[in-house]
C-alpha cells in the first residue's frame, strides 16, 4: 500500500503474516508465547463461526428478515484476538460490530439479531457476560467504559496484591469515533484517573464511506500518546498480534498501570451496514488488497504449514458454522412480536404516572377493539 | 403433494417501494441450496444479489429479466421439502383493508397461493414514477425496513368505546362547554339556575336558550300600559303571574347579615321624642359659616357627633359580643357606620376612628361616605370593623323604627324626620322642632340602663348642643 | 454544619447541603462529582465541608468536560455506584445533553430493566441573580420530555432536604433542578421524616413516588396558579395581593416536572374553574403548555377561562439588567390572575 500517516501499515506489531509466517516482536512475542496450537485451532474456530453467522445474517436481511445487519466480515482476528485475552471480572464495551467478541464472551449470536429484526434494542444480560449491549451513539460508551473502570478500581480489583483477581475494561470502536468529542473527554478522564481500560480502537480504514483521512492527520495511536496514554499500533488482521498486544495491554491495566490505547488497523470488507453501497467510494483494487490479508486465510496458512489444522477439523468447523446459520435462520424465522403494551415495560424502573396512565389508556383502547391486532 | 412456498421482492433495506430484475441466476428447474444467489436487482442505483432463502427447485419465475417490481410483489416460486397444506381456503380476508393499488398489495397476509390459481403475471405498468413514492410509503431512508403504508381504513370498535372528555365527577359546580358558558354570560342568565340537559349533566345551548325564551323582556313584571318592567331581571314564570329574582352580591350579603344579627342578638329598642330646635339652629349657623363653607352641613352631622359623645361618656356601649371566646370586646376607637342607602341595596360604610374627628373632619367624612355608597364604590374594607351605627330614616320621611343591629356591633340609633310640632317650651305650647330617636341594643352585654342612658344623652345633645361644651 | 438532627431552620443551599450529607452517610456508595465541587465546595457552596468530611475519593473534582461527567457516571452506576453529578450552572448543560437522553434516560430501557442508572444530575438553574450570560436558563422541559429521566425541582428547604435524598436513593435517573435565585431563601427543615422513610426496604420506591407530587402551597377557592423552584415564591405573593383586592388563590407547588401530577392539578382546576401557571422558561413550548392541556382535556367543563401561562418570552435570556422585566414579576401574574377572573 502506498498510504501513508493514519493509513499506513507500516510499523504494525505483527506476529503473523499475511501469508502466513510468523514473525517475531521483541515486546510482545512473550505475550504470546502462551498459546498452543489448540489455542490457535479455537481462534480458527472462534473466527470461523462468527463469519458464518455474518454472512447467514447479511442473506436473512437480504431475504427480508432483518431490517439491517452490520458485517463485522474481515475483522474477525481483531475482535477474537483480544477477546480470548479476557477473563474473571474484565469487562467488555462494545459498538456494534464486535459480534467476534460477543461469540467470546459467550453471548448467543442468533439472540443478537432481535435487535435487527427489529424486535428489542439489547439482546442479553451485560451481567451474564460482561459484555455490554451495543452502543449506537457513535463513541459514547468510552466514557461508559471508562467510569465503569474507575469503579472497578474502586472495589479494589485494580492492583490488588492477587494478579488472578485483578480485572480491567476494554473499550472497542472504530476510527470515525475518534472524532467524536465523548472519545477525547474518555482519554480525558481515563488519564487523569488512571483508569484500568484498554481502549481497543478497530481501524478499519471506513467510517461510512469516508476514509480515516478524514477523522485524523496522524496515525490514531498518537492520540492515546497525546493523552499520556501507551499506545500501541496492532496488525489487527493477524490474530496472534491482536491477542498479544491485548494480552499486555490488559495486565497493564489491571496491575494499575492505568488506561492502554490499542489501534488494530484491519479492514472492513463488507459495507458499513446493508443500505451501504461500497462500489460508490473504494476501489476494487483496494478491497482486492485487503482480501488477500484476510484474517482466517493466515491462520489456516500457517497452521497447515505447521502440520496443526488436520482435514477433520476444517470439516467439523465447517458443518458447525452451517448449523449455527441453520439455526440462526430458523430462530430468527419463527420469531413474532410481542404485544406492543411492552413497550411501556422498563420505561423507569420505579412506578411513573404518566407511564401508568398511558399504559393503562393503551389497553383500553386496543382492548375497544372489536379484533385485537 | 409438494409444498410450493414463495419468495416476494423484500425491502432490501433502502425503504425501497420498488426495485428491478436485472438477472436471473437461476431458471425453472435448477435446484438451489438455501443462500445461494438466485437474481441480481437494482435498487436505486444499486446492484443487490438475493440469496435463496430454501433449498428446494426453482418451480417457477414469476417476473421477467426487466421487470420492475414492486416490494412485497412475489417473484419465485420453490418446491420445497415437506407436504403441502391440505387444500388451502381462499386467503382470508385481511383485518386491514390495504390501499388498492393496481397490482399486487403491498403488504401480505400469512396467505398461502391457490395451487389451482394461474400464477399471477404481475400486470404491467404498475409503477408511479420512481420519484414519487405511494402515499404513505418511503422515500428512500438509510436503515430500516423504511416507512410503511400505515392502515388507511379503521379497524372495527366495540360500542361504547369512546371516552369522554372533561371529568367525570360532580363535586364541584356546573358542566359547560365554553362556548355555552360565553352564551349564557352574554344573556345573563346564572348557569347554576339551569336544570342540565345534557349527558354527564353538562348544560347545552339548548337549556340556557330555553332559560333565556323565559325571560323575554315583555314577559317581565309590568303594569298595563308599560312599556318598561318595574323588574330589571329575573325569571318570570310561564304563566306571567310572577317573577323570580335569584338572591345574589349585596343583596344576599344583606340578607345574611341580617339574619346573623337578627336571630343572634336579643334586640331591645328604646325610644325618645326631642326637641331639637337648637340643632336646627346651630345647622343653619353652621350652614353660613366660613369654615364649613365646602362642606354639607345636616342634622345628621349633629347627631354623629351627639352619639359620639354619648358613647364617650358610656364606652361600654361600644362593643361587641364575642359568642365562640365568650368574651365581650371593648373598642378603644368609635368606627362609626353611616347607613347609606345605594342602587345596589343598603351599605353601612363607617368612619374610622370618629371619636377623634372634629366637627368639620366628620362632615367631610360623612358626605364621603355618602358618596362612595351612591357611586356604587364602598370598599370591602370600609364596611368592615365598625363598632356603632346610625341609620336615617328620617331622610325617607320616617317617624322611628326599630333598626337592626349591625353584625358585630352592640347599638344602632335610628334618627327620624324632623318636623315641626307643637311642643310644650317654657311651660307654653310653641312650635318647635321635634324627632325621634330609637336606639335598638344587644341586650347581652347591654343592659335597660346602659342603652338608656347612651340614648338620653344623645338627645341630650341633640336638645342643647351646648351641652357638648360641658361634656367637652 | 453537622448533619441536621433536630428542626433547624436552613437556607436551601444548606438543606440539600445536609441532605447529600445525609445520603453519603446512609449509602458509602453514593459519590459526588463534578467541577470545583471539592475544596472550593462547589460554587454556591451547596457541597460545602463535603470534600473535607469524605475525602477527595468521595467528593470528586472532575475535568471541564460535561459529557465525560455525565458518561462516566453512568459507567459508575451501572459498577453498582450512585454517582450524584452536579452541573456547575444550568446553560452549561448541553454538553451532557447528548449523554443524557441518548445513555441515561434509555439504559434501563434497552436492557430489559437489567441495567439500572441510578445517577442523580444536580443543575443549579433559572435566573434573577444578575448573572452574565449561559448562567440564567431554564431548560427544564427538554428533559421533562424525555421518557426514562425523572425531572424535579424543590421550592423550600424541606423539600431540598427530603428531595435530594429521595432522588439519591430512586433506582431511576433523576434531573434535581435547583433554584439558584431561592438559594439563600431560609425555611425549617425537620430531618427525621424522610430518614424514616428511606430506611425503610421500600424506602427508594415510596420516596421516588412522594417526590413526584405536587403541594398545594396555599389553598384557595378562586384561582389556581400552578408554579415551580423559583416562582413559587413569586406566586405566594401574588396570592398575597390577590387576597387585598377579594380574590382567594390556591397555589400549587408542582415539585416535580416528569412525572407531572395531573390529579392534583386538575382537583384544583375542578375546584376553582381558572388557572394560571407560572415558570421562568420560555412560555412557547414550556411546562405551561403541557399543564395546561392537561387540564383542559380533564376539566374542560369546569374552566371558566382558559388556562393562561406566564413565562419568560421567546428570545434568548437578556443582560441582566433586563431580567426583571423578562422574567415573570407581580404585576404579569396578577394580569393573568385579573384575566382569568374577568370572565
Amino acid at each position: 500500500m502506498d498510504a501513508v500517516g493514519p493509513l499506513s501499515d507500516d510499523g504494525l506489531v505483527r506476529l503473523l503474516t499475511h501469508t502466513g509466517e510468523r514473525e517475531e516482536h521483541d515486546f510482545f512475542s512473550p505475550y504470546a508465547a502462551d498459546l498452543t496450537p489448540e489455542d490457535l485451532r479455537g481462534f480458527y474456530r472462534a473466527m470461523s463461526l462468527t463469519r458464518a453467522f455474518d454472512n447467514e445474517s447479511m442473506s436473512l436481511q437480504r431475504q427480508g428478515e432483518l431490517g439491517l445487519w452490520v458485517q463485522s466480515l474481515g475483522q474477525e482476528a481483531a475482535q477474537v484476538g483480544s477477546g480470548a485475552v479476557l477473563r474473571g471480572d474484565d469487562f467488555a464495551f462494545p459498538s456494534y460490530r464486535e459480534h467476534g467478541v460477543a461469540f467470546q464472551r459467550g453471548v448467543d449470536l442468533p439472540q443478537m439479531l432481535t435487535i435487527f429484526r427489529g424486535l428489542k434494542h439489547g439482546a442479553w444480560d451485560p451481567k451474564e457476560h460482561n459484555f455490554h449491549l451495543y452502543t449506537l451513539v457513535i463513541g459514547a460508551h468510552t466514557l461508559h467504559a471508562t467510569g465503569y473502570a474507575m469503579g472497578m478500581d474502586r472495589d479494589g480489583l485494580v492492583a490488588s496484591g492477587d494478579p488472578a483477581n485483578d480485572g480491567a475494561v476494554i473499550c472497542y470502536f472504530g476510527d470515525g469515533a475518534t472524532a467524536q468529542g465523548d472519545v477525547n473527554e474518555a482519554l480525558v478522564f481515563a488519564s487523569v484517573y488512571n483508569a484500568p481500560v484498554v481502549f481497543f480502537c478497530q481501524n478499519n480504514q471506513w467510517a461510512i464511506s469516508e476514509p480515516t483521512t478524514r477523522q485524523t492527520k496522524v496515525p490514531i495511536a498518537d492520540r492515546g500518546r497525546g493523552h499520556g496514554i501507551p499506545s500501541i499500533r496492532v496488525d489487527g488482521n493477524d490474530v496472534i498480534a491482536s491477542y498479544a498486544v491485548t494480552n499486555w495491554a490488559m495486565q497493564y491495566a489491571r496491575s494499575g498501570g492505568g488506561p492502554v490505547f490499542v489501534e488494530a488497523f484491519t479492514y472492513r470488507m463488507g459495507a458499513h451496514t446493508t443500505s451501504d453501497d461500497p462500489s460508490k467510494y473504494r476501489s476494487k483494487a483496494d478491497e482486492a488488497y485487503w482480501a488477500e490479508r484476510d484474517p482466517i486465510s493466515r491462520l489456516a496458512t500457517y497452521l497447515e504449514s505447521i502440520g496443526e489444522l488436520p482435514a477433520n477439523f476444517v470439516a467439523e468447523v465447517e458443518e458447525e458454522g452451517k448449523a449455527l446459520a441453520r439455526r440462526t435462520r430458523e430462530e430468527v424465522r419463527s420469531w413474532e412480536p410481542g404485544p406492543s403494551v411492552g413497550f411501556f415495560d422498563h420505561a423507569y424502573a420505579a412506578p411513573h404516572a404518566t407511564v401508568e396512565a398511558e399504559r393503562a389508556w393503551y389497553e383500553r383502547f386496543e382492548g375497544s377493539f372489536v379484533e385485537a391486532h | 403433494m409438494p409444498k410450493i412456498e414463495t419468495f416476494n421482492l423484500p425491502d432490501a433495506g433502502e425503504g425501497l417501494t420498488e426495485a428491478d430484475i436485472i438477472t436471473w441466476l437461476v431458471k425453472a428447474g435448477d435446484t438451489v441450496e438455501v443462500n445461494q444467489a438466485i437474481v441480481e436487482i437494482e435498487t436505486a442505483k444499486s446492484l443487490v444479489e438475493l440469496p435463496s432463502p430454501y433449498d428446494g427447485v426453482i418451480a417457477e419465475i414469476l417476473v421477467a429479466e426487466g421487470e420492475t417490481v414492486e416490494v412485497g410483489a412475489p417473484i419465485v416460486r420453490f418446491e420445497v421439502e415437506g407436504e403441502a397444506a391440505p387444500e388451502p381456503e381462499p386467503a382470508a380476508a385481511p383485518e386491514v383493508t390495504l390501499r388498492e393499488v393496481a397490482g399486487p398489495e403491498i403488504l401480505q397476509p400469512a396467505s398461502r397461493p391457490q395451487d389451482d390459481a394461474p400464477a399471477q403475471p404481475v400486470p404491467e405498468a404498475t409503477v408511479e414514477t420512481p420519484a414519487e413514492p405511494a402515499s404513505g410509503e418511503s422515500g428512500a431512508v438509510l436503515v430500516g425496513y423504511g416507512v410503511k403504508a400505515g392502515n388507511v381504513a379503521r379497524r372495527e370498535r366495540r360500542p361504547d368505546s369512546l371516552e369522554p372528555i372533561g371529568g367525570e365527577d360532580d363535586d364541584f359546580p356546573v358542566h359547560a362547554k365554553p362556548p355555552v358558558r360565553k352564551l349564557a354570560a352574554d344573556l345573563g342568565i346564572d348557569l347554576t339556575t339551569i336544570t342540565p340537559s345534557g349527558p354527564g349533566g353538562i348544560v347545552t345551548r339548548d337549556d340556557v336558550e330555553q332559560q333565556a325564551k323565559a325571560t323575554t323582556p315583555k314577559m317581565l313584571a309590568t303594569y298595563a300600559g308599560d312599556d318598561q318592567p318595574w323588574l330589571e331581571s329575573g325569571y318570570s314564570a310561564a304563566d306571567g303571574r310572577s317573577t323570580r329574582v335569584p338572591v345574589k352580591s349585596v343583596r344576599k350579603r344583606t340578607a345574611e347579615a341580617m339574619v346573623a344579627s337578627a336571630f343572634t342578638a336579643p334586640h331591645v329598642t328604646v325610644f325618645q321624642t326631642v326637641d331639637v330646635t337648637e340643632t336646627m339652629n346651630l345647622v343653619a349657623n353652621l350652614k353660613t359659616d366660613r369654615e364649613f363653607a365646602d362642606v354639607r352641613v345636616t342634622p345628621l352631622l349633629i347627631v354623629a357627633k351627639a352619639l359620639l359623645l354619648a358613647a364617650r361618656r358610656h364606652p361600654e356601649i361600644n362593643a361587641s359580643w364575642d359568642e365562640a371566646a365568650q368574651e365581650i370586646v371593648y373598642k378603644h376607637y368609635v368606627n362609626l357606620g353611616i347607613a347609606v342607602s345605594t342602587p345596589r341595596g343598603l351599605v353601612v360604610p363607617n368612619i374610622k376612628d370618629a371619636h377623634r374627628l372634629p366637627l368639620h373632619a366628620l362632615a367631610t367624612r360623612i358626605q364621603e361616605l355618602t358618596a362612595e355608597g351612591r357611586a356604587g364604590r364602598t370598599t370591602p374594607t370600609a364596611m368592615s370593623d365598625g363598632t356603632i351605627t346610625i341609620t336615617n330614616v328620617g331622610a325617607l320621611g320616617i317617624d322611628t323604627g326599630t333598626p337592626i343591629l349591625n353584625p358585630g356591633e352592640a347599638a344602632i340609633l335610628a334618627f327620624g324626620a324632623i318636623r315641626q310640632q307643637p311642643w310644650v317650651h317654657e311651660g307654653e305650647i310653641a312650635v318647635r322642632w321635634v324627632t325621634q330617636l330609637a336606639l335598638s341594643f344587644d341586650h347581652r352585654l347591654v343592659d335597660g340602663e346602659l342603652g338608656s342612658r347612651v340614648l338620653a344623652d344623645t338627645a341630650k345633645v341633640m336638645n342643647d348642643p351646648a351641652h357638648g361644651l360641658v361634656w367637652g | 454544619m453537622g448533619a441536621a438532627t433536630t428542626p433547624a431552620t436552613m437556607t436551601l443551599a444548606g438543606a440539600i447541603n445536609a441532605g447529600l450529607r445525609a445520603a453519603m452517610e446512609r449509602d458509602p456508595k453514593v459519590l459526588l462529582m463534578g467541577e470545583d465541587i471539592g475544596a472550593l465546595g462547589g460554587v454556591f457552596r451547596v457541597t460545602d465541608g463535603l470534600f473535607k468530611d469524605f475525602g477527595g475519593d468521595r467528593v470528586m473534582d472532575t475535568p471541564l468536560a460535561e459529557s465525560g461527567i455525565v458518561g462516566t457516571a453512568i459507567g459508575l452506576a451501572m459498577r453498582g455506584y450512585t454517582p450524584v453529578v452536579e452541573i456547575q450552572f444550568d446553560g452549561f448543560i448541553f454538553p451532557a445533553y447528548d449523554q443524557i437522553t441518548t445513555s441515561l434516560a434509555k439504559l434501563h430501557n434497552r436492557s430489559g430493566g437489567a441495567i439500572n442508572v441510578p445517577v442523580v444530575i444536580r443543575v443549579p438553574y433559572a435566573g434573577g441573580i444578575g448573572a452574565i450570560e449561559h448562567h440564567s436558563e431554564s431548560p427544564e422541559v427538554l428533559f421533562a420530555h424525555t421518557p426514562g429521566l425523572r425531572v424535579c425541582t424543590p421550592a423550600t428547604p424541606q423539600d431540598g432536604y427530603d428531595m435530594i435524598q429521595q432522588a439519591i436513593a430512586s433506582p431511576d435517573p433523576v434531573l434535581f433542578f435547583e433554584p439558584k435565585a431561592r438559594y439563600w431563601d431560609k425555611g425549617e427543615v425537620s430531618p427525621e421524616r424522610v430518614a424514616a422513610q428511606l430506611s425503610q426496604p421500600d424506602g427508594p420506591i415510596a420516596g421516588t413516588l412522594e417526590m413526584g407530587k405536587a403541594r398545594v402551597a396555599r389553598e384557595g377557592a378562586d384561582v389556581t396558579l400552578v408554579a415551580y423552584g423559583p416562582t413559587v415564591r413569586l406566586a405566594l405573593q401574588a396570592a398575597e395581593v390577590a387576597a387585598g383586592d377579594g380574590v382567594n388563590v390556591e397555589v400549587i407547588d408542582l415539585r416535580s416536572l416528569s412525572p407531572l401530577d395531573s390529579d392534583a392539578v386538575v382537583a384544583s382546576a375542578k375546584k376553582t374553574g381558572r388557572v394560571v401557571v407560572v415558570h421562568e422558561a420560555p412560555t412557547a413550548y414550556g411546562a405551561g403548555a403541557e399543564i395546561s392541556s392537561r387540564v383542559s382535556e380533564q376539566a374542560f367543563f369546569h374552566l371558566h377561562a382558559p388556562v393562561l401561562r406566564v413565562g419568560g418570552f421567546h428570545a434568548p435570556y437578556p443582560g441582566s439588567k433586563y431580567e426583571h422585566d423578562y422574567l415573570p414579576n407581580i404585576d404579569r401574574v396578577l394580569d393573568a390572575v385579573d384575566r382569568v377572573c374577568a370572565h
